[in-house]
């Protein structure tokens, strides 16, 4: 997916002249081609992220469409107030390129896990967060951001190949897509996760005879109420998923917004729990420990449904 | 302007702020005075602004780091004409858009502040965009001493030296107190010049209430392909004498009786 979105922030800059790409030290063998074509107008700002973004907002000021990359925790977590000072408060034409959505860095850790993210970033006023689960998501969004000049995220995963979409679709920030259809349980979906949801309805079904609705929520900020709305309909539980921490994440959004509604329904969050990570392995091996891949999902819908 | 006139610009601005205050609410009053001769000098002699024109494109740019003296850089945009004197009764008053910390809801303001150790990063931002464009705007920096603690400020002296970023100016408000206690007793930043200059920069000295010291080291500048750095030296409240070097007027509001009393003083000085 990172080959996809940086393929298309290539086409932005060769485009528009007045575009920037900052990184802090990190997009090697990923970058070389941005470096190469764009002059100054790619800097490697150094270890330097508070540094990066003071930097991009100083760009953007001046007009400039700018791009900023690192690896997730270190681009929004180490320099968080300079992304709501700077940036938000001044709503500035400003991406955030957040690379390793998740458990994306497996064996390296907990220092390099991205479980926190849409946690802090969601309550940011100006902020729009984008998670896409597969190359076109990636793509489409990317490509939509072209026009778009007000503070972005994009939490990037690293698996090259995930394929969700059949082809492009008609994208807008902020629409939730309909992956599939069906009557009985439906499945609110951010990011590289979609694959594992979409072989565990499959198991429900064969297990239950039950069919489930899944929609791809790309944009967590803004939600697609309507459409969350219009899906819980004659429902009485929904469930979310999401490779994040069940905190403040994509779950507790739509959780937020149906508690005000008039809907009686549950919501049942999948996620990482209220604890760090400690047992080591790679993307695969902690998806299964921690309950997130595709049995770890079938069992969570088996116990919810007895 | 000679320095007569800068005499009464720095006057007249003290003067304005002491008529904003708000009674019992209004704080970071020395911070902010200690500032005023600096911004005249800056606004009135240094740099090119257009207060018919905030958004010109060929203006210089000016941040204010130490947003927390928001009331001196709105005072001395209004004496500059950036905006009617009515406006200023607004500061730090309730429904209205003027508030203690640096904001662009003020006119001529170009960034908002208020956390320390912002204003350099974005200030690089500025002078990379404007370098690269082969554009001739320069941009300026005021700084507090006590505000070099935030690491993001080492970040942004390495990589405007590194990258040679001649066309930024920053100035450090040398108050010599901080939040808790004197800059010395807290984080001793001496030797603050030779710090920097390890880090490739022109750093001058001077006294920054004295106009003629402020435009000696503002019109000498001896290295080209260096940003540079220029240390005034300065007094907590300067200018008026209930507030003058006192530790306490960073967080002490007055009360509208001594707020006039102040005021009385002030005009006859």
């Amino acid at each position: 997916m990172r080959t996809a979105i940086i393929e298309e922030v290539y086409k932005i800059m060769k485009e528009n002249k007045d575009s920037y790409f900052l990184t802090g030290d990190l997009g090697y063998n990923t970058l070389e081609k941005i470096e190469k074509d764009f002059g100054n107008r790619f800097i490697n700002i150094g270890v330097a992220e508070q540094n990066m973004i003071g930097i991009a907002s100083g760009l953007a000021l001046t007009g400039k469409k700018v791009f900023c990359y690192s690896i997730i925790p270190f681009l929004t977590m180490r320099c968080f107030e300079q992304i709501r000072n700077d940036i938000c408060y001044h709503d500035l034409d400003v991406t955030l390129l957040g690379s390793g959505s998740g458990l994306t860095y497996g064996i390296l850790g907990s220092t390099h896990f991205a479980l926190e993210d849409l946690a802090i970033l969601r309550p940011l006023p100006n902020m729009t967060i984008f998670s896409p689960a597969d190359e076109i998501d990636a793509q489409l969004g990317v490509r939509a951001s072209k026009n778009f000049h007000h503070p972005l995220y994009i939490r990037i995963d690293l698996r090259e190949k995930a394929k969700i979409h059949k082809q492009p679709y008609d994208f807008k920030f902020g629409k939730g897509v309909v992956i599939q259809k069906g009557k009985d349980l439906v499945f609110f979906v951010t990011g590289t996760l979609m694959e594992e949801v979409i072989k565990a309805t499959k198991i429900i079904k064969e297990e239950k005879g039950l069919t489930s609705t899944i929609i791809d929520i790309h944009t967590i900020k803004p939600l697609d109420i309507d459409l969350i709305l219009k899906e819980v309909e004659g429902k009485e539980m929904v469930f979310t998923v999401e490779e994040h921490g069940i905190i403040g994440g994509l779950g507790a959004a739509i959780s937020e917004i149906l508690s005000e509604s008039k809907k009686p329904v549950r919501v049942i969050r999948i996620g990482t729990i209220d604890k760090f990570v400690k047992v080591i392995g790679t993307r695969s091996y902690l998806r299964k420990q921690l309950g997130l891949d595709t049995e770890g999902i079938v069992k969570k819908v088996r116990q919810e449904l007895l | 302007m000679n320095s007569l006139d800068l005499n009464k610009n720095s006057h007249e601005i003290r003067k304005l702020m002491l008529e904003s205050l708000r009674p019992k609410e209004s704080h970071h009053i020395g911070c902010s005075f200690s500032i005023v001769d600096i911004l005249t000098y800056l606004y009135f002699k240094e740099l090119k602004v257009d207060q018919k024109n905030p958004k010109s494109q060929e203006r210089d740019i000016f941040l204010l780091s130490k947003g927390h003296a928001g009331l001196a850089l709105y005072a001395t945009l209004c004496q500059k004409g950036f905006f009617p004197q009515e406006l200023m009764k607004t500061y730090d008053q309730d429904g209205f858009h003027m508030p203690e910390h640096a904001s662009t809801m003020v006119p001529g303001v170009e960034l908002s502040t208020g956390s320390l150790g912002h204003a350099l990063p974005v200030g690089i931002g500025f002078a990379t965009s404007f370098k690269n464009d082969n554009k001739k705007n320069r941009i300026f920096v005021l700084l507090s001493d006590g505000e070099l603690d935030e690491g993001s400020n080492w970040e942004g002296f390495m990589f405007a030296g590194h990258h040679h970023l001649d066309n930024l100016t920053v100035i450090i408000d040398k108050n010599g107190l901080q939040g808790y206690a004197e800059t010395k007793k807290v984080l001793d930043l001496s030797p603050l010049k030779k710090k920097i200059e390890s880090f490739g920069w022109e750093v001058k000295k001077c006294d920054g209430h004295d106009f003629g010291s402020l435009k000696t080291v503002f019109k000498q500048r001896q290295s080209l392909n260096k940003p540079r750095m220029i240390i005034a030296k300065t007094i907590k409240g300067k200018g008026v004498p209930y507030f003058e070097g006192r530790f306490d007027s960073h967080y002490k509001s007055v009360d509208e009786k001594t707020k006039q009393e102040i005021l009385n003083k002030f005009i006859k000085l």
